[in-house]
């Protein structure tokens, strides 16, 4: 049975030829598709249950893993709000007040703007590929699908937010499907979906991210990446204190 | 001064080809019962029992993007309504003081040399005109200049910031969406990615009135990001006659925000008699979890004996000592619950804010507050704390 699957992986995961079988590869990989070395995305975010939404549109920047910035364009009691991340700080920047905030490392732990992201989804500020121990564990089928399944779990020496992340992944194309979130008492605290495949300049990468809070069923954040530019070029000072408050 | 303003002002004109613009802001009803204090009724001519105070507020925000440069407006409108006001053309009755703290920040430019607003009063209500920004900005480089009437917004206390006289924080008040305007200008240098410093020079006719002098504010105030953990901040500088010298250091804990704020001022800097002053701020800040923040601060502020009525300036709630515990709950995607807690640690006073909102979608947002004092101060070291009263109140407000 393993051996069949082992042998499904190789000749279906081509993108991984050899390393299919090594986990820190599977994760390398999906940060590299999904992530880029930078990258403009527009996304459309909807909080949602089933009496309410809420619909924000973000611009999100990023570069390697220790510069983003983000500012959100509608709606319009918080439109123009910014926050940049450099390294390990981050700032909010509210310019209807031309306000600057330096932010704590805990509010990454924050909901981002009500919704079922946090400030560190946002801001991408862990690296799933070397903030994280990668095993693999066994092949389980979800809903007639086989996925290969990986379990993340925090370096030791890693400022990150989950210990635990387990990966649910396509054996055909080796991306994400599902990543499970569990916390320090081993609970599992959310899921987040990952659909609809899009190619954006040679990058595959999920379009739409669900992300489902395992205490509020009735509760969903859905992330949609209208645009997303992998071979965009920032200037020298894009992810500086003076870019943030030129706005 | 008026003509440079002027010049200064006609110089985007001439970009008018790759300008953008957008208008933006925010209207806000707010009405509320007061219950006065009976120690203010009998002791500080306070003579009412409770009431209703309605208030109208809004702003309107202009900006004009061009290549390089920018044009930035606000104009803030208010109009409030209660039977706390009385008929200014009666000498003989003196003004109650509750509505100036349920409009506070009653003064909407810090620094002012052009006046640019208007002012209706009767004797039920006071309407304001005010436009408390309207600046021209020239980014190069690395630098950036402003001049105008413009926001100063710096320092990370959001109940007291001592650092920053220009532009009193509002983490207390029932008005959201304000900020103090300044006149004058403003040279921006950032010296590095981790190093930045800004230059002012306002002119302010606060202290004399429009017919006398234009005091000056020299100021400069920088800040250093000096680790991953630390960023240090200075300010120095002469403003409002009085020379002044202080910092923050913020240092960023893996879970926390730990914060401190000092500030020193000399005397008069002419032979008008004074004392020196000094403010102090210690402060935390923790997202505790994903739905719960707190916010502690505490602080002193050196009471001017001879200020008519000896006072803190213009401070939101008259103490010296303070200590203010802040909790955040967001109990649902659309509903943020705050209870703030100030006590008087000299005094015993002890304040209770709650504030809650409901986004109602459609950019419309809900809230109910409450202003509460949990507990009488003594009478003798601050009488001032008696004129605070008990309010609840529901604001509804829109963002277009």
């Amino acid at each position: 049975m393993f051996k069949s699957l082992f042998r499904k992986d190789i000749v279906l995961c081509v993108a991984l030829g050899a390393n299919a079988n090594n986990a820190d590869e599977w994760a390398k990989y999906a940060e590299k598709q999904m992530r880029g070395d930078r990258s403009r995305a527009k996304i459309e975010m909807s909080i949602q249950t089933p009496n309410w939404k809420r619909t924000l549109e973000i611009e999100s920047d990023v570069e390697g893993k220790k510069l983003a910035l983000s500012t959100i364009n509608s709606p319009a009691k918080e439109k123009g709000i910014r926050t940049l991340r450099i390294e390990n700080n981050m700032w909010n920047y509210f310019p209807k007040l031309k306000r600057k905030v330096a932010v704590s490392s805990s509010m990454l732990l924050a909901s981002w703007m009500g919704s079922d992201f946090t400030n560190d989804d946002i801001l991408k500020a862990s690296s799933m590929a070397e903030d994280y121990e990668h095993k693999f564990l066994e092949n389980k089928k979800l809903n007639g699908t086989e996925y290969r399944v990986i379990e993340n779990s925090a370096r030791t020496d890693a400022k990150v937010m989950w210990p635990k992340i387990v990966t649910y992944a396509s054996i055909q194309d080796c991306l994400p499907r599902q990543y499970h979130y569990f916390d320090k008492q081993g609970t599992l605290k959310r899921i987040l979906f990952l659909d609809q495949i899009k190619t954006f300049d040679g990058h595959k990468m999920p379009t739409q991210w669900v992300m489902q809070p395992q205490d509020d069923l009735n509760k969903k954040t859905q992330i949609n990446y209208t645009d997303i530019d992998f071979d965009v070029k920032f200037p020298g000072n894009h992810f500086s204190q003076k870019n943030l408050t030129d706005f | 001064m008026k003509n440079y303003f002027l010049l200064m002002l006609l110089i985007p004109l001439s970009s008018w080809a790759q300008v953008k613009g957008e208008i933006s802001g925010n209207v806000e009803a707010q009405t509320r019962h007061t219950w006065n204090n009976e120690a203010a009724q009998d002791d500080l001519a306070q003579d009412w029992e409770e009431e209703n105070f309605h208030l109208f507020y809004g702003n309107l925000n202009g900006k004009l993007q061009f290549k390089g440069s920018r044009l930035e407006s606000n104009v803030f409108a208010r109009h409030s309504q209660s039977n706390l006001y009385q008929d200014p053309k009666n000498p003989a009755v003196s003004e109650y003081i509750a509505p100036m703290i349920f409009t506070f920040p009653q003064k909407l430019v810090a620094r002012d040399v052009f006046k640019l607003q208007h002012t209706e009063e009767g004797s039920d209500y006071r309407s304001e005109l005010i436009l408390n920004k309207l600046f021209y900005e020239w980014d190069y480089e690395e630098h950036r200049f402003m001049i105008g009437r413009m926001y100063i917004n710096y320092g990370q206390g959001e109940i007291f910031n001592p650092i920053n006289p220009f532009n009193q924080p509002t983490g207390l008040t029932a008005i959201s969406q304000v900020a103090q305007g300044n006149d004058g200008f403003n040279f921006e240098f950032f010296v590095n990615d981790k190093y930045t410093v800004d230059f002012y020079f306002l002119g302010d006719k606060s202290l004399e009135g429009y017919d006398g002098q234009i005091d000056r504010t020299m100021w400069i105030h920088g800040e250093y990001q000096a680790s991953d953990e630390l960023q240090l901040d200075y300010v120095v500088g002469e403003d409002q006659r009085r020379h002044k010298l202080g910092g923050q250091v913020r240092y960023n804990f893996s879970k926390a925000q730990v914060f401190a704020q000092a500030l020193y001022q000399t005397d008069f800097v002419d032979d008008k008699e004074s004392h020196p002053l000094w403010d102090t701020l210690l402060g935390y800040d923790q997202q505790v979890t994903n739905k719960w923040h707190v916010r502690l601060e505490s602080g002193y502020q050196k009471k001017n004996r001879f200020l008519l009525t000896p006072s803190f300036g213009e401070r939101f709630l008259p103490t010296e000592y303070f200590v203010a515990l802040a909790n955040q709950f967001e109990v649902h995607p659309l509903v943020k619950l705050t209870g703030t807690i100030v006590n008087d640690v000299k005094t015993g006073f002890t304040y209770f804010i709650t504030r809650n909102t409901v986004d109602l979608g459609h950019n419309m947002e809900f809230e109910i507050f409450g202003y509460i004092p949990a507990a009488k101060g003594s009478d003798i070291e601050n009488p001032a704390q008696k004129l605070v009263t008990t309010d609840v109140g529901a604001a509804l407000r829109a963002f277009f």
